[in-house]
């Protein structure tokens, strides 16, 4: 037998992780009247961010709306707290993803609850973008689609999270309903 | 120098027929770096029976979860951490010592909650106390940072690429440090006790002094206080607290530090009839800066009684440190020059330190 060199690698082996392909949502035919939950992570502007997003949807399409903040920024949201956002909305936004941690959580977050059947929008800074593609990927979710804004969000001013957040609104419709920006079909 | 490299240094002369064959070594060497499991330097490259001498100092099963990344959906038990001990260049006598590190370091928070994918790239602090220290061989004198030590080396680089190889954390992808700090995976200092005034730091862990313990944290950079000249204690206090006092590396209303005190400054507190705790409470009511001082400097949120609390004015001072297990106290180092150094903590330490646990 041959002296072999031993692999010092470890194996997805955790139970939220080890599932295979994990399926995403059926995405909505359009967003009139839906229940969008923010799931703010407490960032520096993520909460003004998530906000401009939700009031704008709600202006545009009569969404209704609900806030929540993650119980740590840096992780994914536990089980009993994915259900209740399951059950209590249509869709969910997430972010603002800006730091190693809080980018692959948004991700990781936007990966479990498309499996329990919301469509999600999550939202990360562009500089985080090969962490939240390793996170999905790791998720059981490759190639997972979010939404990119430019780094950083943390510094900017009142009018420019509001500018931001407009800039990006086509994005997250996208990501959420089906045929992607259903914007012109509504108007 | 350990008693084994002192054998290797006494060895067959370099035409010796059982010499081994370096053109395999390095073949094997290049092997380990084409599979990634590399942190930059050169791996030992493990067989079977090298795991197999070091899964036989523990009577913890080989299978035995020891470390589980919740994020990353992953666990490593026992043979991984031995494989990456092994990997590291450590003796496998170490092993106790880092299954203990590894203990102390999942211990902390801000390691199982992100902070090995953090952009402040932190690093373990590893301080080992008791009778290992010398049966291993550390360094417990000068240097005690390093480099120059095999245990004081390998056992931090073993966690290192334990969280590389064993959470699958890498540079770039899972691990986002935007500038990281020199030496990480490099600190495990080994405490001064012979030469410490004060209890060991284990014993504040609730690990009794005499038994060989381990305690963790991380860090984020360091910074030294010179302070040679002076006869009066509170003059060397005063020059501590304004190091730790400094605004770059407040990011929330609390934070810690360690402080790696010299034999000589510790000495200099003792004599003036301060205990760890003497010197722990003087620095925590004077470490800190206004609300006009951080606000000038862009750090308002700071200036907060707690993460969402009020800001506290302008003109209130604002304190750095909660209490004593914000500034644990460590005595390392040579007792030839005064000169301490401030540990900057990422998050708090537990508090807690880990016995180290041999075969029976």
């Amino acid at each position: 037998m041959p002296n072999a060199i031993l692999d010092p690698t470890g194996t997805v082996t955790s139970s939220s992780a080890a599932r295979p392909a994990a399926p995403r949502a059926p995405r909505l035919a359009s967003l009139r009247g839906k229940r969008v939950g923010l799931l703010i992570n407490t960032k520096q502007n993520a909460r003004p961010f998530l906000e401009e997003v939700g009031r704008l949807l709600a202006e545009k399409y009569g969404v209704t709306l609900s806030e929540r903040v993650k119980v740590n920024f840096a992780v994914p949201e536990p089980e009993n707290v994915i259900k209740e956002l399951a059950a209590e909305n249509d869709v969910v936004i997430t972010g603002v993803g800006d730091c190693g941690s809080c980018s692959a959580a948004a991700a990781a977050d936007g990966v479990v609850l498309e499996a329990a059947g919301v469509p999600v929008a999550a939202i990360i800074t562009d500089s985080f973008i090969p962490t939240a593609d390793a996170m999905a990927a790791l998720r059981g979710a490759p190639g997972y689609q979010y939404a990119t804004t430019a780094h950083p969000v943390a510094v900017l001013t009142p009018d420019k999270v509001r500018e931001r957040a407009a800039q990006v609104l086509d994005d997250v419709v996208a990501l959420l309903v089906d045929g992607g920006n259903t914007g012109k079909a509504e108007a | 120098m350990t008693a084994a490299s002192t054998d290797r240094a006494a060895g067959p002369g370099p035409d010796h027929p059982d010499n081994p064959d370096p053109d395999e070594a390095q073949r094997a060497i290049e092997y380990c770096y084409s599979r990634g499991w590399s942190d930059g330097l050169p791996l030992v490259p493990v067989s079977q029976p090298l795991l197999e001498q070091f899964l036989a100092t523990t009577d913890k099963d080989p299978g035995e979860v020891i470390g589980s990344l919740e994020q990353v959906g992953r666990d490593v038990d026992v043979r991984l951490a031995a494989v990456n001990a092994a990997m590291a260049g450590c003796e496998p006598e170490y092993f106790p010592v880092v299954l203990a590190a590894f203990e102390a370091l999942m211990r902390e928070r801000a390691a199982r909650g992100g902070g090995f994918q953090s952009t402040s790239g932190p690093s373990p602090l590893i301080v080992v106390n008791g009778p290992v220290r010398k049966e291993l061989g550390f360094n417990t004198a000068g240097g005690a940072f390093g480099p120059g030590f095999r245990p004081n080396a390998t056992i931090p680089r073993a966690i290192g690429l334990l969280v590389r190889n064993g959470f699958g954390i890498h540079p770039h992808v899972l691990e986002q440090a935007t500038q990281g700090l020199p030496g990480r995976w490099q600190v495990c200092i080994a405490e001064n006790e012979e030469e410490s005034p004060w209890e060991p730091l284990a014993e504040n862990g609730g690990v009794p002094g005499g038994v060989s313990a381990v305690s963790a944290t991380l860090t984020r950079t360091m910074e030294f206080v010179d302070n040679r000249h002076t006869p009066d204690h509170e003059d060397v206090l005063r020059d501590l607290r304004d190091t730790i006092s400094r605004v770059g590396s407040q990011i929330f209303p609390q934070s810690s530090v360690a402080l790696v005190l010299c034999p000589e400054h510790a000495q200099m507190f003792a004599s003036a009839g301060l205990s760890k705790q003497d010197v722990q409470n003087w620095l925590l009511e004077r470490c800190g800066r206004t609300g006009a001082e951080l606000s000038s400097m862009g750090k308002a949120e700071v200036a907060r009684k707690s993460l969402r609390g009020e800001y506290e004015g302008d003109e209130a001072f604002h304190r750095f440190l909660a209490g004593p297990a914000s500034i644990p106290v460590i005595v390392a180092g040579a007792k030839n020059a005064a000169i301490s150094m401030v540990v900057r903590i990422f998050g708090e330490w537990s508090g807690t330190s880990v016995p180290v646990v041999e075969k029976k």
